[in-house]
């Protein structure tokens, strides 16, 4: 990565922090009161990532996805408002999918003050490599990173492990030592993919943390790292389901 | 094995990960495998480690961030073995 854009990066985070008094509150406040969105089971969840943001190691938080808000929802799950607003740095990075969210100047604008790295899915290689070398400076620099490992929202509504993106894999074999926070959360009227959760939800938030290694080498190194990232979401949704029934 | 031997073993892997048939009966070298034959980018790993036991070579992430096209698998694939 240039020096160039390690350096725009670091004002992207500068501004972001600049501005977050107004964003953070304003983003929590539409959820919490303007959606009537709660969220069950965050005192854990935070506590958690309070212990491993303090340790300042590379930290990559992955979670499922099903609706297009999921990113902000993580973020919530696992701190507050005023605790990020405190600790901008804990306040996960976020790669959202350029088409969706970077289309006009306004979006543009705000994914940016929102400490996003646009990326565009299914576009050839070498763009998403340059993503990925950004999001890996981030990481090796102690800042969190949250990608969702199914690429895109799940189609069926449930963890597609067969849909695993391998960029996760290379992002964990590029930090050694590089921990993985696996978020599973979903709303109770949720029952598959959607652009927004239903008005008056409520998230059900779980979380597992893990290291994952691998003896294999390059390529089939990413694919089994990614299956294990991919395979604790199933894990954490079978409980979910289990508990549900 | 010649140049003509791995563009159609190439073309034979990745047959079953294209999503768009008409152009996989058109398939040349200037195929764009992602845009053209509609391959999941997800699966292009898949693909490219298909190539690796196919071929018995490995191919480097820098490698695959170059490949765009068939024939740019196929050159990849013909510089591995040579």
């Amino acid at each position: 990565m240039s020096a160039a854009e390690r350096v725009a990066l670091g004002v992207q985070r500068t501004v972001g922090l600049a501005s977050a008094v107004v964003w953070i509150p304003a983003v929590v406040g539409l959820m919490r009161f303007g959606l009537s969105w709660r969220l069950d089971g965050t005192a854990a969840a935070r506590a958690r990532y309070r212990e491993l943001y303090a340790e300042r190691r590379p930290l990559l938080v992955c979670a499922n996805h099903l609706t297009m808000i999921d990113s902000a929802l993580v973020a919530w799950a696992l701190g507050s408002p005023l605790w990020y607003l405190r600790h901008f740095g804990a306040l996960p990075w976020n790669t959202p999918e350029r088409r969706n969210f970077a289309s006009s100047p306004v979006q543009r604008l705000l994914v940016w003050l929102m400490k996003c790295v646009p990326i565009e899915r299914g576009g050839e290689r070498a763009r998403v490599a340059q993503v990925l070398a950004r999001v890996t400076h981030l990481l090796a620099r102690g800042e969190s990173v949250l990608v969702f490992p199914e690429g895109g929202r799940s189609r069926s509504g449930r963890v597609e492990i067969e849909n695993a993106t391998y960029g996760v894999g290379r992002l964990v074999q590029a930090l050694p030592g590089c921990r993985v926070l696996c978020v599973y959360i979903r709303g109770a009227h949720q029952e598959t993919f959607s652009d927004l959760p239903a008005h008056g939800d409520r998230f059900h938030v779980a979380t597992a943390v893990l290291e994952p290694t691998s003896a294999l080498r390059g390529l089939r190194g990413e694919r089994d790292i990614a299956r294990q990232i991919v395979g604790t979401l199933v894990a954490l949704e079978e409980r979910w389901l289990h508990a549900r029934q | 094995m010649s140049e003509t031997q791995v563009f159609e073993k190439v073309v034979e892997i990745l047959t079953p990960y294209a999503k768009n048939a008409d152009a996989v009966a058109e398939v040349g070298l200037g195929t764009s495998i992602l845009d053209d034959l509609q391959v999941n980018s997800a699966r292009l790993v898949d693909v490219v480690l298909s190539f690796e036991d196919a071929f018995s070579i490995e191919i480097a992430d820098e490698d695959v961030d170059k490949v765009n096209t068939v024939g740019d698998a196929v050159g990849l694939i013909c510089k591995k073995l040579h």
